[in-house]
């Protein structure tokens, strides 16, 4: 059984929207509503990849990218924003922040699975 | 020596004309001489200034320093401003203080060298400059609050769109299961309005960016051709999938400009994307060249379409917002009414212009002329 993906999302209809969407093209999806339950379940399931939205109530994502890449536990497992913070400067912003790619929203329903994917390969090797 | 100043009265008639108090004190600080301005500001009749010491008309704090300061100024005598950076106060006889500007300069009597000062009340300025300040302080958290709320806006609308646009798409990719022509024909519908809120909210706070002077260009050397083909391609489908022809006329020559990529690919984005909207036959042409106007050196690149063109009485409302022409088509062409607004504004900032030239049924060309790099 291969290891899950970690979904950290505080709005329960996104969270939803990335599970089924994972869940059809056969991806095992873990989540977490709040920053601090993601960096715990990091910690012990050791996901395949995390993909963690940014604005969120008590700790936001800077903070828990901030915290995965801290510890060499969850320092190699790709993190993934996938965020509405998608003005100009944002993305530069995030990727500058640590994580290892951006997906904004809305998400294309189309590509996003295919998107994620890319950074399944990128942990493998 | 005080007589000999104060019987002089083309003196006195000069001193009390001056638009300054002005104050004359000897080498050890007393007051020789004090105009109508000098009475008038401190609230001593010139009587009671004669012949006393200048310090009286300082803040008790700053009196036992002032005979060092007379000591330095009688060993090197020159005219100086005092006060431009300095916070310097007067006190009035009946103790208030107020901020003053002091310009001191030697006079030659004789053989003694006295101080003569002109002294400025400032306390209009100086509360002009608070008020300026409290002012700009002000506009900056305003700015600042702007900016949060656009951020917030941009950030709060997209969030509940995600969903819709997700769920609508993995319904249309029938991850759910088949849908029949009415569903799969009504989700479209649904699909295709939550697009068009979300190119809404893009081109409103790219719009509300701009005129809050908040977008930051990169400029830096480009190759047009480069900005231009990544555009062709990512529009041919669209203009394929109308039987429309997209082609592209190149110089041989690189075209460098200096401009801020995004911006450019953005409004060529638009302009393109407008010449495919508004033509059902014919060919979308992209002619790019150089060429001279007024002196300098511009480049500049021609959208030729054969579509419907505009009215002569159209073509100055076409850069408002929100403004789309009717072009007598039956039926309204999806847009957010902000493409060219927001086009001309950003060629604005990149030092440029659009311009339009088109005949009625027969089509339009819109013109981006830019600097070239250099000149």
């Amino acid at each position: 059984m291969s290891r899950p993906i970690l979904l950290i999302e505080d709005n329960a209809a996104n969270l939803e929207l990335m599970t089924y969407l994972l869940r059809a093209f056969r991806h095992e999806t873990i989540s977490a509503a709040s920053g601090q339950e993601g960096i715990r379940l990091a910690q012990q399931e050791r996901p395949r990849a995390i993909l963690c939205d940014i604005q969120m109530p008590g700790m936001d994502g800077f903070a828990v990218v901030r915290a995965l890449k801290a510890d060499p536990v969850t320092k190699p497992i790709p993190v993934v924003a996938v965020t509405a913070l998608a003005m100009v400067g944002d993305r530069d912003r995030i990727v500058a922040a640590g994580f290892d790619g951006y997906v904004s929203k809305p998400i294309v329903p189309e590509t996003f699975v295919s998107e994620v994917e890319r950074f399944l390969a990128a942990e493998r090797r | 020596m005080e007589t000999a100043l104060g019987k002089l009265p083309e003196v006195a008639a000069f001193l009390d004309s001056a638009p300054d108090a002005m104050i004359v004190a000897n080498r050890d600080g007393f007051i020789v001489l004090a105009n109508a301005q000098a009475e008038k500001l401190f609230g001593y009749s010139r009587e009671r200034l004669l012949g006393e010491k200048v310090e009286m008309l300082l803040p008790e704090r700053y009196r036992g320093n002032h005979p060092q300061h007379r000591e330095r100024f009688a060993a090197d005598p020159r005219v100086r401003p005092m006060g431009a950076n300095l916070d310097l106060f007067g006190r009035r006889a009946d103790g208030t203080e107020f901020p003053v500007e002091i310009s001191l300069s030697p006079l030659h009597v004789a053989d003694q060298v006295l101080v003569s000062s002109a002294i400025r009340d400032i306390t209009e300025r100086k509360r002009f400059q608070q008020a300026l300040q409290d002012k700009n302080a002000e506009l900056a958290r305003a700015h600042e609050a702007k900016d949060r709320f656009l951020a917030t806006m941009s950030h709060e609308l997209r969030t509940p769109l995600n969903a819709i646009l997700g769920f609508t798409g993995t319904l249309l990719m029938k991850l759910p299961g088949p849908l029949n022509t009415d569903q799969e024909k009504q989700l479209r519908t649904v699909q295709s309005s939550a697009k068009h809120l979300l190119a809404l909210i893009n081109d409103l706070l790219d719009l509300a960016k701009i005129e809050s002077g908040k977008v930051q260009l990169r400029l830096e050397p480009t190759e047009y051709c480069s900005v231009l083909e990544e555009v062709a391609g990512s529009l041919r489908p669209l203009a394929e999938s109308k039987g429309l022809q997209l082609r592209l006329s190149l110089p041989r020559t690189e075209t460098i400009v200096r401009t801020d990529r995004r911006a450019l690919s953005q409004i060529i984005l638009n302009m393109v994307n407008n010449a495919i909207k508004f033509t059902e036959h014919g060919s979308v042409n992209l002619v790019l060249l150089s060429r001279q106007m007024d002196g300098r050196e511009m480049v500049e690149l021609s959208v030729q379409d054969t579509g419907v063109g505009i009215r002569t009485e159209d073509q100055t409302k076409l850069f408002a917002a929100f403004t789309q022409v009717d072009a007598g088509a039956s039926r309204t062409r999806e847009g957010t009414g902000l493409g060219l607004y927001l086009s001309h504004k950003l060629a604005d900032l990149l030092g440029g212009t659009v311009r339009v030239q088109s005949e009625f049924g027969k089509g339009s060309t819109f013109t981006l002329l830019l600097p070239a790099e250099g000149a």
